[in-house]
């Protein structure tokens, strides 16, 4: 049994109060349950994508570095290599945010991710096309990646707030309200307890006048 | 006590992810940028290919009724895990995902719906909370 309030004065008036509290607790517990329950939808649903990706870009990385060792064979390491350095490496990604539930969440959109031969900054008549391919499945993987760190940085997220939602679910649970509760018995107890006293001590007044007549 | 207090700014901040002005999935397709501002002051986007995917949902006439995003209201009145979608056009919409048949402007959905629709619409779906 949980642990009444200490210092609560046994009034009408107190009682009132507590079972407002009680409801207001009840409400905000309620709540809390609903979004602790779409959190965790949200949660799984981002795991399952977060999985999904994993495996589509280790996939895609594995192919890409297959691609980069037949162009390392072909054209010669050092070639490559310098061919690499030419390359321009700028990426725009555009960063916005959405709400889930209040959390805020990255969402990276890249535009132009896939470039064509001649925007990939390598010059085209010292190289092969198969340094192209090789580029190729680097930028599908890219892509990829990006969308991984899109889902992994929403797991993050929902994930943490996951955490202080049950806190609070379980403070309200098995903490405020079982002690409000307790706090309300202890009122009701103690007017009942006040009320059989009043009346005892009428009756012996009125034994006591009755006497005297 | 403090922890009334504490419990009244929670139950504030659980819809502050929620727009201030809601726009139609017309206004969304034909903007370059679909977004709306927050409650909190920040902006969500709307995925394209979520608007196209809507468009292919709803008649066109019912573009214009569509408000984004659409709500799911989750109220403890309800039972748990019971939503509710509000509006002709979002039920029509959502109830062609679900695959159930569409009546009146009200339908009522089950978590497992709620799971199906987050994954098909996450952005331009929304938790709200009713406090009741």
């Amino acid at each position: 049994m949980a642990e009444a309030v200490s210092a609560v004065t046994p009034t009408r008036m107190e009682l009132l109060k507590l079972r407002q509290r009680v409801s207001l607790a009840q409400k905000g517990h309620d709540l809390l349950r609903e979004k602790m329950d779409a959190l965790v939808i949200e949660f799984f649903e981002v795991l399952k994508k977060i999985g999904d990706a994993k495996s589509a870009a280790l996939n895609q990385l594995s192919l890409a570095y297959r691609a980069l060792s037949v162009c390392s064979a072909v054209m010669g390491t050092i070639e490559t290599r310098q061919a690499s350095r030419e390359a321009k490496r700028e990426l725009e990604i555009e960063i916005s945010t959405r709400h889930i539930m209040g959390i805020v969440v990255p969402t990276l959109e890249v535009e132009e991710l896939k470039r064509n031969a001649l925007s990939r900054g390598y010059s085209l008549h010292t190289t092969s096309s198969v340094l192209d391919d090789a580029s190729k499945e680097f930028e599908k993987a890219l892509g990829l990646l990006v969308k991984l760190a899109e889902l992994e940085e929403s797991a993050n997220a929902i994930a943490r707030e996951l955490e202080g939602t049950k806190r609070r679910v379980n403070a309200l649970e098995y903490i405020l309200i079982p002690r409000l509760k307790a706090t309300i018995k202890f009122i009701e107890m103690r007017l009942d307890e006040m009320e059989r006293e009043n009346f005892s001590r009428l009756k012996r007044i009125k034994a006591m006048l009755e006497a005297r007549e | 006590m403090n922890v009334d207090r504490i419990l009244k700014f929670e139950l504030n901040k659980l819809n502050v992810h929620l727009p201030k002005r809601r726009i139609s999935l017309k206004e969304a397709l034909e903007s370059t940028r679909p977004q709306v501002a927050t409650r909190d002051g920040s902006v969500h986007r709307f995925k394209r290919e979520e608007l196209d995917f809507l468009a292919g949902l709803v008649p066109e006439i019912d573009r214009g009724r569509l408000q984004l995003p659409i709500l799911i209201a989750l109220d403890p009145k309800f039972g748990r895990g019971a939503a509710r979608i509000t509006g002709e056009a979002e039920v029509i919409a959502i109830s062609q995902i679900l695959g159930k048949k569409s009546t009146g402007g009200e339908l009522l959905i089950y978590r497992p719906d709620v799971a199906i629709i987050r994954r098909k619409l996450p952005t331009t779906t929304q938790y709200l909370f009713m406090p009741g």
